[in-house]
């Protein structure tokens, strides 16, 4: 485009050099050499993690070690030495009122662990340095003051030092520090904080490095960096820094993992296959337990292990190897993506294995304290009676737990921002509660995800579900990061006891009896299994029983002073770990390959797979009914009726039916519909300025103003300050360019995302902050408005059969013309609206050169398509037969086309109108006020006109037979009420309504857009949709019938018949149209422009605007001019954008011929216009 | 009621009924109880009350259609034996290297088409699959909803742009289901 608007121009620049500085960012990135510069920075700041590591694990041992005086060396980072040691009196003194709880967190420590720990003592002098802080002041105060003499004449002295004005006080009077260090205080946070963050910019790092991730596991590199990290802490010099403790695994970085796997377990699967993960989780744990146990002590009987191995010990340890571990095999599945029901089986097994891990491990935990001599056979029964109130109570809690929390969500829907936290919270507390009892926590909060996600998210907001899932996903994969790392980090330490023997041993009898077991088990679990699991399947089950974290969290639990070989276990659990994070996790990857496991292929299911597939649940239950036999879809069924009976309708706000999952597949689908359609063809969504509807609105009564107005109108001399101030450019505009299909195609599918996507963007420009609420209207998602999107579906599954339809359309075209036959049939008017958005498709296809640049632009603001990609090889045949079928029309088919680009040039100068005005805001904004005060003023103005119009569009337009139903669903207000693909073809009839008598008795259109303050709902567009989303069943029908008719009876004529009226229109009017459409465009884009940017004001410049083109010559128009002219001094706006009209109508200097009706910039367009009317 | 029924059911008749479905004596036997059980008035013949005087099969919300399914072959309101096994063999577990007559996939994806296809045309028409959509999903949404989701559902499967699915395209959708196993039922030996 030679000359575009400056406005745009500046936008399409400024976006043009953003996407070139991403593309270099991308380049940056992506280079390999940059890679490297990652990684190596990343190094830097795992160096800089040692040395906080440093410092935070120093004071620690310290602190444990010796007395707890000796923390004040380090607590004064400002370093001065008066104050440090006027601090240390101040430290030791509060310090000691401290002792007792610091010892008693330092004893805590080393019961945790033998190895020690940075969280615990980090956290405990954490919590001592601010209170000492305290106490210092208080101290100050009231202690007697003997450090102040001491140093008062120090203070004399050094009185004119300014520098030392921080502590200059100190003795006496405590100045108030410019700037102060305090590191100590948030020094474990900040730690905390600091791993984590290197934790995950090691995760980017790897992700950036393809080479390593596509080899390594994540888990394997994030050991592996854990334990450069842990080599350079042990490097400089603390040896005892293991981060990792069993309390804050357990109880802070297991949760999360867990709760997301729960969460986002997929539960048909789970269950479908409960009874295999049962019996690998429960027997397959146990038989490894004990056989590992009473191997390894077979063997350390024959002494090989140089050490004594007690059997309890044996087994102590054996529980706790012999666990496959969620996290672990969380990691490696995930990435190698095997089918579900092997990943299903492998994961559940992991997490259900925990009651039976926990139980073993304290059972034998207890047995090994009480000492095998001890052992009753009531402690073997009350072992075996723990397991199940520790794996029923876990179960029973976290169902408990979850159905109580969706019990708590159903209320939150005034306060939608803490949804989440009720999931995260509720989870966590269910975890919690469980351990209070002793009971398997993971069990818990697994089943409490499982319990929660049925109901919670039919309660939650879409936002919220977000949320959830995203923070989820989240904490999940950060916690596992910091526990593969610190993995990594507790392998270095000094306190190893490698035993060779028992280390090979333990990782071969772990191999060999997981395959032996697995072998084993699905014997017995294929005899019951539809799906036999078969030897590649029953090959990665083995071999991806993964040992991880848990392992080694319970074997650091193992108290050191009654299991004496706890060293040695620890250390071959690091080794077991090692062997089967890096060996099988690395190796398992190119072995599924190899063996061709069936993959899982992610994907949502069809609308078919997911009717058909419940069908088929269905048909199963009852079959399985009638063979009386009770299985698992039998239990499903009952569960699901019972579900809907009893517990949906108690914890679901809004209990939809008996088949969530299919309404939810067809949201999801509609909604993703929407998004392809979109994306398809971004450049018809470009253009979109955001007054589509209005002009829509405006149009019907616009061109029959014009054919009214026209022949007297065009004496361009008109006072531009009544045009200003009249509402009529808008109409002219369209009345010229024709950009009424175009851009109502726009309002439509703008409308269409405007329900799915845009609202959330425009909504979140909020003028008032409020913390504790965000709008309602950004949260809450609205029911798929469905008629919308099948109406895009079905167009875009129309264009398949493109070539049919045109053809068709070419037969009926003139038929309908006359005679608007599909009226009532419900095909054919969908396949008008289809029609009517390929048309549109196509001429977006036709103006795209002109707009592609620019088309993205106007939507940058609120939604960001970036690709335009040509709608397709789409003829223009639709077009085209649309044209021919109109009587003589052919010769302009090219000025048609021509016309059809104009409008989206002329979009392209007002980038920020779509921002600003677009009409659901207008609406919500603006609509009432304004529309109060200019209700009465518009509406009469707009009586006359129609009037006009009416006798002069049927001179004009003998050709065009209107009947009465047609003109009927011409009604504006009907039309708005629709608010569906419909519009463009009634308005394109024509002067249909014009002549209508019955229109006279109604409010004039802008009247009833502007919804009026009599009947909001129906008038305003956002009334509409509202309405629409809402639900109201009946409403929505009724207009869709009306948009039915709408559809039908224009059909064939539409776009042509704009275009074709101003060219039959005669010498005079044909000039009145080229020249007056210039106009409106400037007016329009003044409205959108600065009217936008009050959107309140906006509706009533638009209509100022429009009346550009009144016509001083006849009568009716004066008149019309003057009652425009008061309406346009009520509002003040009007005459700024009556003075850019006019200056703009003053600068014009090129003449053109009216007919040139070709695509020019806008700029030129509009000078030509100008001049026009002048001339005129 | 063993007894009686293996008393009932001649050699020949279970070797017909083996040849034609697949299932092993011991099943034909086990399954013939069931239909005696069944048949509460006797006569060797279901009729669709005695289906749907099972409990559960009468709130399956696709009760009706299950029982009709049975009904299919012989158009007549009563199923003897051999008929009822020859629609329960439909769900017989795919077993590799065997002879999969009656549950081949495509028999069992056959057999859920003809449970669609009231009219059998050979078409899932948009009323038919409403029709299931208003069994499966109740009530509580609204007619506009199911109807844009059976336009969804039939506009997805539609490949030929007749606004019906046909058994291929009804082949072709459920292309990557594991129908196989979803329309399978372990008959206990």
């Amino acid at each position: 485009m030679a000359s575009q608007v400056y406005g745009s121009y500046i936008h399409n620049t400024t976006v043009h050099h953003g996407c070139q500085r991403h593309s270099r960012g991308a380049n940056w990135y992506c280079n390999g050499r940059r890679n490297v510069t990652f990684l190596l920075f990343i190094m830097l700041l795992l160096l800089l993690l040692g040395h906080l590591g440093v410092c935070s694990g120093r004071p620690d041992a310290l602190a444990s070690s010796s007395s707890s005086t000796t923390l004040r060396t380090t607590s004064p980072p400002s370093g001065n030495q008066y104050y440090s040691d006027s601090n240390s009196r101040q430290f030791s003194w509060s310090v000691k009122g401290m002792d007792p709880t610091n010892e008693g967190d330092d004893r805590d420590v080393g019961g945790d662990s033998g190895v020690g720990d940075a969280y615990p003592s980090a956290s405990s002098s954490s919590g001592r340095s601010p209170i000492p802080h305290d106490d210092s002041d208080g101290f100050e105060e009231s202690s007697p003051r003997s450090s102040g003499p001491v140093f008062m004449p120090n203070t004399g002295d050094v009185q004119a030092a300014q520098a030392d004005t921080e502590h200059n006080g100190n003795g006496d009077t405590k100045r108030y520090p410019v700037a102060s260090v305090e590191f100590d205080r948030v020094k474990t946070p900040f730690i905390i904080g600091v791993w984590i963050f290197c934790a995950s910019l090691a995760k980017i790092g790897f992700h950036m490095t393809p080479k390593l991730s596509r080899i390594f596991p994540e888990s394997c590199l994030l050991i592996a960096v854990g334990v450069i990290i842990g080599v350079l802490l042990t490097q400089t010099g603390n040896m005892n820094v293991s981060p990792l403790t069993p309390d804050t695994f357990f109880l802070y970085m297991l949760p999360p993992i867990i709760l997301d796997a729960g969460y986002f377990m997929p539960n048909r699967l789970f269950f479908d296959h409960l009874g295999t993960i049962l019996l690998f989780a429960v027997i397959g744990t146990i038989f490894n337990t004990l056989t590992i146990g009473v191997s390894l002590w077979a063997v350390g009987q024959s002494g090989l292990f140089s050490c004594d191995t007690p059997l309890l010990e044996m087994f102590l340890f054996s529980a706790l190897i012999s666990a496959v571990d969620p996290v672990a095999v969380l990691a490696v599945f995930e990435e190698i993506h095997v089918n579900e029901i092997l990943y299903i089986v492998v994961f559940g097994e992991s997490l259900l294995n925990d009651a039976v891990t926990v139980v073993l491990y304290h059972m034998f935990e207890a047995y090994t304290e009480m000492g095998p001599t001890n052992i009753l056979y009531t402690d073997l029964l009350a072992g075996f009676a723990s397991f199940f109130v520790v794996a029923l109570g876990g179960t029973i809690i976290g169902i408990l737990w979850g159905f109580l929390t969706g019990l708590v969500t159903r209320y939150t829907h005034q306060v939608r921002v803490i949804e989440p936290i009720f999931i995260f919270v509720m989870a966590y507390l269910a975890y919690l509660n469980a351990e209070i009892f002793h009971m398997s926590g993971i069990l818990a909060i697994t089943f409490c995800g499982i319990t929660m996600k049925n109901y919670v998210e039919a309660n939650i907001s879409h936002k919220s579900h977000t949320t959830v899932k995203y923070a989820m996903k989240m904490l999940s994969s950060s916690s596992e990061t910091i526990i593969f790392m610190f993995l990594g980090v507790a392998t270095i330490n000094s306190r190893h006891d490698w035993n060779i023997w028992f280390v090979v041993l333990t990782i071969a009898f772990c191999s060999i009896y997981r395959t032996i077991g697995v072998i084993l088990l699905t014997a017995i679990a294929n005899r019951f299994r539809l799906h036999k699991l078969n030897k590649v399947e029953k090959f990665v089950m083995s071999y991806g029983g993964l040992r991880g974290a848990v392992a080694f969290a319970l074997v650091l639990l193992i108290d050191k002073h009654h299991v004496k070989l706890q060293p040695m276990f620890v250390s071959t659990t690091i080794a077991v770990i090692y062997f089967t994070v890096f060996f099988q996790g690395i190796t398992i990857k190119p072995l599924v390959k190899i063996l061709n496991v069936k993959r899982a292929e992610k994907r949502k299911p069809t609308m078919n797979e997911r009717i058909h597939e419940r069908f088929m649940d269905h048909l199963m239950a009852g079959i399985e009914d009638i063979l009386g036999r009770h299985g698992n879809y039998h239990v499903r069924d009952r569960f699901k009726r019972f579900d809907n009976k009893f517990i949906r309708p108690l914890l679901l706000r809004d209990h939809r039916g008996a088949e969530p999952k299919i309404l939810e597949t067809y949201s999801k689908l509609a909604m993703k519909d929407a998004m392809e359609y979109m994306r398809r063809n971004a450049s018809t969504i470009g253009n979109i300025s955001g007054t589509e509807s209005m002009s829509a609105i405006f149009r019907n009564y616009t061109t029959g103003n014009i054919n009214g107005n026209l022949s007297g109108t065009l004496n361009g001399s008109t006072s531009f300050s009544q045009l200003d101030s009249s509402t009529w450019n808008i109409d002219m505009q369209e009345l010229e360019y024709n950009p009424s299909k175009k851009d109502l195609t726009d309002a439509r599918i703008h409308h269409l995302l405007a329900e799915e996507l845009c609202k959330p963007y425009r909504r979140h420009r909020r003028l008032s902050y409020s913390r504790h609420a965000v709008n309602d209207r950004d949260l809450s998602t609205q029911p798929v408005n469905y008629r919308m999107h099948m109406n895009i579906r079905r167009m875009v599954g129309e264009r398949k059969h493109h070539h049919k339809r045109s053809k068709r359309l070419g037969k009926d075209g003139k038929q309908n013309h006359v005679s608007f036959p599909g009226i009532t049939q419900n095909g054919s008017a969908k396949q008008f609206s289809h029609d009517y958005i390929n048309e549109v498709l196509q001429e977006s296809e036709n103006d795209g050169d002109g707009t592609k640049s620019t088309s993205k632009e106007d939507w940058d603001s609120a939604i960001t398509f970036t690709a335009r990609t040509s709608p397709g090889g789409t003829p223009e045949a639709s077009v085209l037969t649309q044209i021919t079928s109109l009587p003589g029309s052919n010769p302009r088919k090219a000025r048609l086309i021509k016309q059809y680009s104009k409008p989206t040039i002329d979009y392209d100068d007002a980038p920020t109108v779509a921002e600003v005005s677009l009409p659901w805001r207008r609406g919500v904004n603006g609509d009432e006020t304004h529309t109060s005060g200019n209700n009465e003023a518009t509406k009469k103005p707009s009586q006359e006109m129609d009037g006009s119009t009416g006798t002069n569009a049927a001179a004009t337009e003998s050709a065009r037979v209107t009947t009465p139903t047609a003109t009927e669903t011409m009604l504006p207000w009907k039309r708005d009420d629709e608010g569906e693909s419909t519009c463009p073809l009634k308005q394109s009839e024509f002067p249909a309504w014009c002549s209508n008598k019955e229109y006279l008795a109604y409010s004039s259109p802008s009247a009833t857009f502007l919804g009026g303050i009599e009947q909001p709902k129906i008038a305003s567009v956002i009334g509409l949709f509202r309405r629409e989303s809402s639900g109201s069943v009946q409403d929505s029908r009724a207009s869709s019938e009306s948009s039915l008719h709408h559809t039908s009876g224009p059909e064939s004529p539409p776009a042509p018949g704009a275009v074709l009226l101003i060219e039959e229109g005669g010498p005079e009017p044909l000039a009145g149209m080229l020249g007056i459409p210039r106009r409106p465009p400037v007016g329009r884009r003044g409205s959108m422009l600065e009217l936008g940017s009050t959107t309140v004001n906006s509706i009533p410049e638009e209509e100022a605007t429009t009346p550009l083109t009144s016509p001083q010559n006849s009568p009716l128009s004066s008149l019309s001019d003057q009652r425009w002219m008061a309406l346009g001094k009520g509002s003040g706006s009007l005459s700024r954008l009556a003075g850019r009209l006019s200056a703009l109508v003053s600068s014009s200097s090129s003449s053109s011929s009216s007919d040139d009706s070709s695509n020019e910039d806008d700029e030129e367009t509009d000078e030509k216009c100008a001049i026009n009317r002048t001339q005129n | 009621m063993g007894n009686r029924s293996s008393l009932l059911l001649r050699e020949e008749e279970i070797a017909q009924i083996q040849e034609e479905t697949g299932f092993t004596p011991n099943q034909i036997e086990r399954l013939y109880s069931r239909f005696t059980s069944l048949d509460r008035g006797d006569c060797g013949t279901l009729s669709r009350e005695d289906f749907l005087r099972i409990p559960e099969l009468a709130i399956n919300p696709l009760g009706d259609r299950i029982v009709h399914a049975f009904f299919e072959e012989g158009c007549s309101d009563r199923v003897n034996f051999l008929q009822f096994m020859q629609v329960l063999a439909h769900f017989r577990p795919i077993k590799k290297g065997r002879d999969n007559k009656l549950n081949s996939r495509e028999q069992k994806l056959k057999f859920a088409f003809k449970m669609y296809d009231l009219d059998n045309d050979d078409k899932i028409s948009k009323d038919e699959l409403l029709a299931i959509l208003h069994m499966m999903v109740g009530a509580n949404i609204s007619e506009e909803q199911l109807t844009s989701i059976a336009e969804r559902t039939i506009l997805e499967a539609d490949q030929n742009g007749d606004q019906m699915i046909s058994f291929e395209e009804f082949c072709n959708a459920l292309e990557r289901t594991d129908v196989e196993q979803k329309m399978s039922i372990r008959f206990l030996n």
